[in-house]
């Protein structure tokens, strides 16, 4: 349906007892773009994902996704409607190989498979991200940059209709960082709609359609990657706390 | 009106001896993020030690505690050395490992009462036992009277300890936030064992006078340890003060249950389990949850 | 390996099955012992060790299972027809404590349990249809040892059974994963609630097979017996003794305290110590050796395999 937003989000807060983390937040999504969401640490953006999936409850506002509400749906259901997160700290079932940590999402999220063509959902999504050759190495095994991807292929293996990212790129290096981008862009043609959160503001900038800029809970800017890069508020948020902007 | 004055004074009553009882737990707790199941156990040997003093010496029972205390602080220090250390705690949720552990602990202290003891039912008759004393209109027995009074006391006792103490507050930032009072300097392991050993203290003291009021074998505890329990999630489980009002909550429902319906008093049990069910599932955060949009009374802590 | 286990879990299972051609009255009495504890030890692990929910409550499922099959046998139900009745009462009930129950995390449920079990003990104590805490003896005339100890080795065979298809299963792998991180698990669209749910129904449902057939050995059950504190507290020794999450550590744990039980116990030196043995059985275990006997196996063949080597204990779960 062109004109109407894939996701769409009026007035979210989310209050942890005294602290207001996520303050009335308002944005649209697309369908098909690619949304990245920065700012400095403590502005809210991974408790954001929290509500918008389920895992928190917020405090007030809506949450539309695919036309429908889903604030205050559990998790599982929302992932079975096609809106999924990675975890900023990966958390993979070490206990597990690879495959079948794959697995779990492709049984449980909105494709739900089952065994045959399960097993064939699982060895797709892990060619597309790189993990094929480690499919029965037990996740607990795995490096640092491995375990970001197991955690996009988990994610990917529901077949999701969009994708939150939350901190791919965290901990990587230059050259597992331009990988991480060019997955996301091969998410982007398949078809998945992805919100990032991310620090690597110029890698961020790289991929995006569109950016918005949080800030202690509440939004300061949106708009393209260069508009809102060049905006002095974003620039003063940026500078004006302890935590200086990561280089690419 | 009578009736309400009955339930008022033994409400009150009650919540004196249950808040002694849930200190203990609440201290342990709020350190290590342990549940101490070996808790009814030491309550246990310190109504058997209590006795014990009482038979051997004629030490009376309310002034045991002077022995009692030390004893069990002891005690429960060396038991955090010799088995709790060797567990990972203090995160932010007990592990199931430390549960588990101590409940291990309470079986083999059972035993040891049994080997020691014997599992005949025993109990402590001082000179006061039997006598009362009119309250608003209410006969009390001294017994209960001085639970109450020396519960008020430990209540004292407890927040002075936290609040001016340097070892009271290193216990509270060590409840709070574990790491940053390491950073902070504070020898997180030292102060772990110190409140192990209070609480063992404390539960030992609160076990001599319940012997003054119930009769006991070694198998006694498991329902006070329920209570206890139920206590600390109602008052929020980081706040002494909270112990205290968890105790009074959980003392009024029984009460008014025992005088106002028809339940019987074996049915206690389920209900204080009802309760403690209600509360873990409805305010994780205790009472205090209920007045979160409130700005934190720092005089709780 | 694993056909190598099948071949000497079948070997077991005819050897128990032919049992009375060969063997006296009072071993099998100890093996009739032996297979309840199997039942019990392999139900409890399938949603303490496969899903991770320590329940510390399961008397309560024997006891539904006992006093169905009592109650309804004196109202004229043979015996034997009473016990799928048990077992889905059970499994009703694991329903109505697990709804709300399962909303609790790790201890906070396990203390959950406690409660439970100890409000039945004094709820069946207190009402007269079960007799109160005197309780109720089976209608005359329906024991018959051979039957009884065909009855709970066929229970135990087909409990090991489905604990093993469970683990390799979907809905095992699916429980592994609760077992591991239940937030993870829901963030890929498990409904970790029921699966949990399942898994505890399914577990109640075989304890109280077990305990149907309990009051058919036993013929008088009281809930000073079947309700008891004791007996929940044993019901997790096993699997935890054995190897938490296994299919043959409960098997192992059932084996190491039915026979601390039956044997160890008749010395009159250490008649009064069971408690002791309890208790430090599970120290130690939790201390040095969290995956128990078959943990401590593996080690045993991992250092034999690799010389030098010193494995340490993996960290407690």
């Amino acid at each position: 349906m062109p004109g109407e937003a894939l996701l769409s989000v009026r007035g979210l807060r989310k209050r942890f007892g005294g602290l207001l983390a996520v303050a009335g937040v308002d944005f649209d999504v697309a369908r098909g773009e690619v949304f990245g969401i920065i700012g400095p640490n403590g502005a809210g953006k991974t408790t954001l994902f929290g509500c918008l999936v389920g895992a928190l409850r917020s405090t007030a506002g809506e949450v539309r996704f695919l036309g429908e509400r889903i604030d205050g749906l559990p998790c599982h259901r929302i992932v079975r409607r096609g809106l999924v997160r990675t975890h900023q700290i990966v958390r993979p079932f070490r206990e597990m190989t690879v495959a079948d940590n794959v697995a779990i999402g492709a049984h449980f999220g909105r494709g739900a498979h089952r065994a045959a063509r399960a097993a064939r959902a699982v060895r797709d999504v892990l060619e597309r991200t790189g993990l094929a050759h480690r499919a029965d190495t037990l996740a607990g095994a795995l490096t640092i940059g491995e375990l970001k991807r197991l955690e996009i292929a988990r994610s990917l293996a529901t077949e999701p209709a969009a994708l939150c990212l939350d901190e791919v790129m965290g901990g990587l290096n230059p050259g597992e960082i331009a990988g991480a981008m060019a997955l996301i862009r091969a998410i982007q043609a398949s078809g998945v709609t992805v919100l990032m959160i991310e620090h690597h503001v110029h890698a961020v900038a790289a991929v995006s359609d569109r950016i918005m800029v949080l800030n202690f809970g509440r939004k300061i800017a949106e708009g393209s990657p260069s508009a809102v890069l060049a905006d002095p508020a974003v620039v003063e948020a940026y500078l004006g706390s302890e935590t200086p902007i990561e280089a690419a | 009106m009578a009736r309400f004055l009955t339930v008022a004074v033994n409400s009150l009553l009650a919540a004196g001896l249950y808040a002694e009882m849930a200190y203990g737990l609440a201290v342990i707790y709020g350190v290590m993020r342990i549940i101490n199941l070996a808790h009814a156990g030491v309550m246990m040997l310190g109504a058997y030690l209590t006795l014990t003093l009482f038979s051997g010496l004629g030490l009376d029972p309310f002034l045991a505690f002077l022995i009692v205390g030390p004893v069990f602080l002891a005690l429960g220090m060396g038991l955090y050395h010799a088995v709790v250390r060797r567990l990972p705690h203090g995160g932010s949720t007990p592990t199931m490992g430390s549960l588990l552990l101590l409940f291990g602990v309470w079986l083999v202290l059972q035993n040891f009462a049994y080997l020691m003891w014997s599992g005949d039912t025993q109990s402590i008759l001082t000179g006061y036992t039997m006598k009362s004393v009119p309250v608003l209109g209410v006969r009390v027995g001294i017994p209960s009277l001085l639970v109450f009074l020396a519960s008020g006391a430990s209540l004292l006792f407890l927040n002075l300890l936290l609040k001016t103490t340097y070892l009271g507050k290193a216990i509270r930032a060590v409840t709070q936030n574990r790491d940053a009072a390491m950073l902070a300097g504070i020898d997180a392991e030292a102060i772990s064992a110190l409140a192990f050993g209070l609480g063992c203290a404390f539960a030992g003291v609160a076990g001599g006078m319940l012997a003054t009021l119930y009769a006991f074998t070694p198998d006694f505890g498991r329902s006070f340890l329920l209570k206890s329990f139920c206590i600390i999630v109602l008052g929020g489980m980081e706040s002494v003060t909270g112990v205290a009002a968890g105790a009074l909550v959980l003392a009024i429902v029984e009460n008014s249950l025992a005088v106002y319906t028809a339940i019987p008093i074996s049915f206690q049990d389920a209900i204080t389990f009802a309760i403690l069910f209600l509360a873990l599932v409805v305010l994780p955060e205790g009472l205090t949850g209920l007045f979160a949009r409130a700005p934190r009374l720092r005089g709780a802590q | 390996m694993r056909r190598a286990g099948l071949a000497a879990g079948v070997a077991v299972a005819i050897a128990a099955l032919g049992a009375p051609l060969l063997l006296g009255r009072g071993t099998l009495n100890d093996l009739w012992n032996l297979a309840l504890a199997v039942v019990l030890a392999s139900s409890w692990n399938i949603l303490g060790g496969f899903a991770g929910q320590v329940s510390l409550g399961y008397s309560v499922f024997l006891g539904i299972g006992a006093y169905t099959t009592v109650l309804l046998s004196l109202r004229g139900v043979d015996p034997f027809a009473t016990l799928v009745p048990g077992a889905l009462l059970a499994a009703a009930f694991s329903v109505v404590i697990g709804l709300p129950g399962f909303r609790l995390r790790g201890p906070y449920f396990t203390i959950a349990t406690i409660g439970v079990g100890e409000a039945i003990r004094v709820a069946a104590s207190s009402v007269s249809f079960t007799g109160g805490s005197s309780g109720v003896r089976m209608p005359a005339g329906s024991f018959e040892f051979g039957r009884n100890y065909l009855g709970m080795v066929i229970l135990a065979i087909a409990t090991v059974a489905i604990a093993a298809l469970v683990r390799r299963s979907a809905f095992g792998h699916t429980l592994a994963a609760i077992r591991q991180d239940v937030d993870g698990a829901e963030a890929l669209g498990v409904d970790a609630t029921r699966f949990k749910l399942a898994a505890h129904a399914l577990s109640a449902g075989l304890v109280a097979l077990a305990g149907g057939l309990y009051a058919i050995n036993f013929q008088y059950i009281a809930p000073g017996a079947v309700f008891d504190f004791r007996l929940s507290l044993s019901i997790v020794l096993m699997p935890i003794v054995g190897g938490i999450g296994t299919v043959v550590g409960p098997l192992l744990g059932a084996l190491v305290v039915s026979t601390i039980q039956l044997k160890l116990l008749e010395l009159p030196a250490l008649r009064d110590s069971y408690l002791f043995i309890y208790g430090g059985l599970l120290i130690a275990v939790i201390l040095f050796e969290p995956k128990g006997l078959v943990g401590l196996a593996r080690r045993i063949v991992a250092a034999l395999r690799t010389p030098g080597a010193t494995p340490r204990a993996a960290d407690a779960r």
